[in-house]
This record gives structure tokens, sequence and C-alpha cells, in this order.
């Protein structure tokens, strides 16, 4: 990160080359859309490199960072399609499957083990909203119509459980 | 720790932008407030960072080759100017995209092939709107180009010319409120530019979506689609 804040294309692309397919998921998951997703995947790659100066080492990993980039370029892009996209996937109307899948299971270990194990201690609506709401980029008004509930309802599950998991993982 | 335990009605904001649930001006008000509240930029960057290990699970997906060259080529020289920085940042942000976009339309109406007076006219001043319709696999299968002056929406089928012969592609616009209106036969692997009357117009907007049924080689029998969706995609401003 150092080597691409001080302008070495190099180092960028070096990153590029180890975080491009997970970022890329990131945004195809929030995206769906193809060409959106690659579009979103160049600018996350240009805010990494403007900004590479202030990452933190001592906050986050590498890959937590850059993947909250591309998440948070992925919404932004979601957002111009309306308030109310992807309220309904095209696929089903379930919410995002709630159990993690294989490769996820392999990488149980550290961090996301961690976050895991504090996300079981909620109830399961309020882990499978937050799943969704991580995987899909979607708004508290789009939940609340996916899962048919008052938004307020929605909110408070979340801000509930979000509190939650902040006290599980400082335990 | 507790169940009691609740958030600040500020650090409930930032988690709440963390985990991105909130609605585009909402999260337009929290990234001005990050800017200028170093405070809240922590604890919305903290939030980011206890949620970012859920990305583990998030299968990896290869992005095509070509896309490296393309971010190499649009970096800027870093420099050590903050102000320039934050300057490139915005514009980036905006502009860049925008570009992007332009591009990919570019590519469409390179791809249609169509009469070469598309291609010479001067870019509209209302915003062209455009859709990827996507099939199962999360391929394009159709794109479209909507231009709100000349009121004409360009569509190319991405489906390989000649594929099942047996049935018609026709493709649909969705309004917000879930009415399908049928705007005609695409063929195959070709392009098509369609003139939008007065009722058809207004429907070509962002939100709306367009859709491509599989039909029987006439057409829809009923003002909506009978057979299966092949593709859908949103209108999204460029």
């Amino acid at each position: 990160m150092r080597r691409i804040a001080g302008g070495e294309r190099e180092a960028l692309r070096q990153l590029y080359q180890a975080t491009s397919a997970k970022l890329f998921g990131v945004c195809l998951r929030i995206l769906v859309d193809r060409d959106e997703a690659e579009d979103v995947l160049q600018d996350v790659y240009l805010t990494i490199w403007r900004r590479a100066d202030r990452y933190d080492a001592g906050r986050a990993s590498v890959i937590a960072w850059t993947s909250a980039i591309a998440r948070n370029r992925a919404i932004d892009r979601l957002r111009a399609r309306g308030p109310l996209a992807m309220a309904e996937p095209v696929e089903d109307l379930e919410l995002a499957d709630d159990a993690p899948g294989a490769e996820a299971l392999l990488e149980q270990a550290g961090e996301h083990g961690r976050l895991l194990a504090c996300l079981d201690t909620l109830d399961a609506r309020t882990r499978q909203v937050i799943r969704t709401a991580f995987f899909e980029g979607v708004t508290y008004e789009a939940l609340a119509q996916r899962t048919a509930t008052p938004l307020g309802t929605v909110k408070s599950w979340i801000r509930r459980g979000l509190a939650r998991l902040k006290g599980c993982l400082e335990a | 720790m507790s169940q009691g335990h609740e958030l600040s009605p500020i650090e409930a904001l930032a988690a709440e932008h963390a985990l991105g649930v909130l609605t585009g001006p909402e999260r337009a008000q929290a990234e001005a407030r990050m800017a200028s509240d170093p405070a809240f930029a922590v604890l919305v960057e903290d939030w980011r960072a206890r949620l970012a290990p859920l990305a583990a699970e998030v299968a990896s997906v290869e992005p095509p080759a070509r896309l490296w060259p393309s971010i190499e080529r649009s970096l800027p020289a870093n420099d050590n100017g903050a102000v320039l920085r934050r300057l490139r940042f915005w514009r980036s942000a905006t502009v860049g995209s925008l570009g992007v976009a332009a591009a990919s339309l570019a590519a469409v109406v390179f791809l249609a092939a169509q009469p070469p007076r598309i291609v010479e006219r001067a870019a509209p001043a209302a915003p062209m709107l455009n859709a990827s319709l996507m099939g199962g696999a999360a391929q394009p299968m159709f794109v479209a180009a909507y231009d709100p002056m000349r009121k004409m929406l360009l569509v190319t089928s991405l489906v390989p010319p000649g594929a099942d012969p047996g049935h018609a592609h026709q493709l649909w616009v969705v309004t917000a409120d879930g009415r399908s209106h049928s705007l005609g036969m695409v063929q195959p692997g070709a392009s098509k530019v369609m003139p939008m009357p007065e009722p058809m117009a207004p429907m070509m907007a962002e939100g709306s979506a367009l859709m491509v049924s599989v039909e029987p080689p006439s057409g829809s029998p009923m003002p909506h689609p009978t057979g299966p969706v092949a593709a859908k995609g949103m209108l999204t401003r460029i």
C-alpha cells in the first residue's frame, strides 16, 4: 500500500492480481449486471490508487479495506438505479442464503470465523437481514418489502443486531 | 455485550452507512459528513472493518483480461498535493465512470452497425439511458440504449444468429407499476432501432426495466409475455 501511495504502478498491478477476482465477485454479487460490475471495478482501483495513503494497516487488512471500497462503490451504483432497486431479486423472493458456502467454511479461521460466531448469537431473522444487506447492498426499504415487514421493524432489528454484534466482537 | 446494549444515534448511522442500507440521498449525506467530521469517519471505517470479513464468503470471479490495461491507461500520476488528489478523486468518481459508460455505449453503437447517422450525430442534451439485459448465467444477452431527444431505442441481440429458430424474442418494457408493454421482436444477433411513439416514450425512464421473453414466432398472443423471460435489465442513466 505504501508503494501504491508513492505512485508505483507496478505495486497497484500486483494488488490487482491478488485482489481483483475477489473484488469483482463482491461487485457482481451486488450489481448482478456484469458490465456495471466491470465499470465499478475500474473505479475501485482508481480509488485505491488515489487513497492508498489513507490505508491504516492497524485498522483493517488489505483485503478488508479494498473489499469495503468495492462494496461502497457498487452500492453507490446500485442506488443510482433507484430507491427500490433489487427490492425483488430476479431469481427468487427469498432472502440471501443464511448458510455460508464451502469456500467460507474453509476460511472460517480468524476474523471471519469470529464475525460468524458473533452473527450466530443473533436471532436467525436478524442475522438474515444483516447478511442480505451486506451481500446484496439493498436498502432498508427493499429489505422491508422483501420480508413484508414494516420499515421501522426492520430498522430496529438491524440496529439492535449491529449493537449486539459490536458487543460480541469486543467481548 | 448485554442484550440491552444500544448504539448511540451517531454510531447507528455510521453502522448503517457501513452496512449499506441507506438510500442514495442518505448515503450522500453520510459521505459528506465523513468528509467534514473525522470522528464520524472513524466510526464508519471501524464498522466497515468489522463487517468486511464477511466478504470472504463471496465467490471470486475473474474479471475480463482487458480490464487491467484499461485501468492502467486511466491512472493519473500520483502526487502529494492533497487538494489536487481530492479534486481528482471527485472528478474521477463522476467523470470517470461517465467516461466508461460512454465508452460502453459507443461500443453498443459500433456493434449495432446501424446507419451511420446515429454515430455521426452530436451527443444529446438529455441523458441517454442504457440497459444490459442479463440472462440466467449473469451474462448480458441484449444491450439497449435509449435516446430521449430522438425517442429512439437501439437494441442489440447478443444471441448467436440462427439460435432457436422455432421461437421469437419479444422485447418488453416493464414500468414501475409492474406492467409490461410490448416493444416488438428482436432477431438473434441483430440490431434494431425502434422509434418510441408517444404512449411508449414516457415509459423509457430510469426505473423501468427492459425484458425479453421467448414467444411463438408470431409473438405473444397476449398483451403480456406468455413464454419464459430470457433476459432482463434496468434502464439506467449514463
